[in-house]
């Protein structure tokens, strides 16, 4: 026999050395074949590898978490057990039945062919259907924001990136998006996600409070990129009460050259526009 | 009680809401899981985050666990998924922790602590995947059917990458040994320092 045929044979062994099936093959190989032997030598060693005990933090970690799961959990159930009381309760049961579920498909295709014909007439009043769409647009709405907080948390950089540019998606300025993306605008430690807060903040300038986080934002800290991006969006904006910051910041000692250039064509600009 | 109940039994609560109940399958599978990672990685920081990780994953994906199927293959189906994550995240770096080998023994036990040392080195230095391959078969307890589910192949094809990997690692260990300083002193770690 040689050591290719012995390929399967070994590990069964490995697994159960008494099974009579390969027990008398594998053991005569090993005893001609010193390779083999050896391999399984080790296989035996391998079990003389120390096992290591976690730390005790390591439950401690694990408890925490089942924690804020549960809470989360309860958060949630308290939430169901609100929207019941709101509901004719055991109305929605109804709808398990399959009786039920058989007349609504039937009822369903009915209006489907009204809904049909309708649409061949001329209009009918259609204010339910304008509520119920807005309704739904404001629920996905409030989806997106939630969506947009909790990626602007994320650890690794290009989640946030992404989270910034799904809050582009959200048309209206809410503070909580807007103080989130300034946040990050000031904060954040990858110069890409700032420069897209900065540009999703853009759509928003006639809010005082991100006009005014946007000049502040013009640190000596800033990497000079991102404070290129800040004067000329503050020009864009005719941010006129700017030119105070600008020509503060333009005193930093060790500015950068360009920077510092640039900082001056804004200050020109808005003085004379 | 809840101590006696099989782990299908446990995540099956788990997945209908209970969440406690994955404490008792944390009780159990911490360490298992942590010397997995610890043979895989070498690394115990690494280690300790990634059986969290994978806890986490366990309560985040509780509605695929299938009733009825083997807790402990799913659930190293999630550990190997949360080690990819991990790898595709960071780079790569193999650096064996002077913890996770074996402390230095009494001198008549030296010889033998030498050789559990060099045999550490030897698996640390195959590629991850025939390391991934020995842990499972050799200290997770698993049986060759089990990995091949959770590998997507064969039972046989489980067997023969076991084979080859105890190849390698053979050759890998007789390496060392043939580059290994001659030693007069029987006490002492050469791999001790790094």
């Amino acid at each position: 026999m040689t050591c290719n045929e012995f390929e399967e044979l070994l590990p069964d062994y490995l697994q159960d050395p008494t099974d009579p099936r390969f027990r008398a093959t594998v053991e005569k190989h090993m005893a001609d074949c010193a390779e083999c032997r050896e391999s399984y030598a080790l296989w035996s060693k391998l079990v003389t590898l120390p096992d290591v005990e976690p730390s005790p933090s390591m439950r401690a970690r694990f408890d925490a978490m089942l924690n804020a799961y549960e809470e989360g959990r309860w958060e949630h159930d308290k939430l169901k057990e609100q929207r019941r009381v709101a509901a004719p309760s055991g109305f929605f049961d109804w709808f398990r039945m399959p009786a039920m579920q058989f007349g609504l498909a039937a009822a369903m295709l009915f209006v489907g062919i009204l809904v049909g014909r309708s649409m061949m007439a001329p209009k009918a009043e259609p204010n339910a259907e304008a509520e119920q769409i807005a309704a739904m647009r404001q629920e996905l709405s409030t989806t997106k924001q939630l969506v947009v907080l909790s990626m602007l948390q994320q650890q690794s950089a290009s989640s946030r990136l992404q989270g910034v540019s799904y809050s582009m998606d959200v048309k209206q300025a809410d503070p909580e998006i807007v103080s989130a993306l300034l946040h990050t605008l000031r904060y954040d430690t990858s110069v890409d996600v700032r420069l897209a807060a900065l540009d999703s903040l853009r759509r928003y300038n006639d809010e005082p409070k991100v006009r005014k986080g946007i000049v502040d934002a013009l640190q000596s800290k800033q990497s000079p990129m991102v404070q290129i991006a800040l004067i000329d969006t503050l020009v864009d904006m005719h941010e006129r009460d700017a030119v105070d910051q600008i020509k503060k910041f333009q005193e930093t000692p060790d500015l950068n050259p360009t920077v510092k250039q640039r900082a001056e064509w804004g200050i020109n600009k808005l003085t004379r526009g | 009680m809840t101590n006696t109940l099989a782990d299908e039994e446990l995540m099956f609560h788990v997945r209908n809401g209970t969440g406690e109940m994955l404490g008792v399958l944390f009780s159990r599978y911490q360490s298992p899981l942590f010397n997995f990672y610890c043979k895989l990685t070498g690394n115990r920081a690494l280690s300790e985050d990634l059986v969290q990780d994978v806890f986490f994953r366990i309560l985040k994906y509780r509605q695929t666990y299938k009733p009825g199927t083997s807790f402990k293959t799913w659930m190293y189906q999630i550990a190997r998924n949360a080690r990819v994550d991990n790898m595709r995240k960071q780079r790569p770096q193999v650096e064996i922790e002077d913890s996770l080998l074996p402390v230095v023994m009494p001198a008549d036990r030296a010889q033998q602590t030498q050789e559990t040392a060099l045999l550490h080195k030897a698996l640390m230095m195959l590629p991850e995947e025939k390391r991934e391959i020995l842990v499972l078969s050799r200290f997770q307890e698993l049986k060759y059917e089990e990995i091949a589910k959770m590998l997507g192949c064969q039972p046989n094809a489980v067997k023969v990458k076991v084979f080859r990997a105890l190849k390698d690692l053979r050759e890998a260990y007789q390496q060392l040994e043939a580059s290994r300083p001659p030693r007069d002193n029987a006490r002492g770690n050469d791999y001790d320092v790094q």
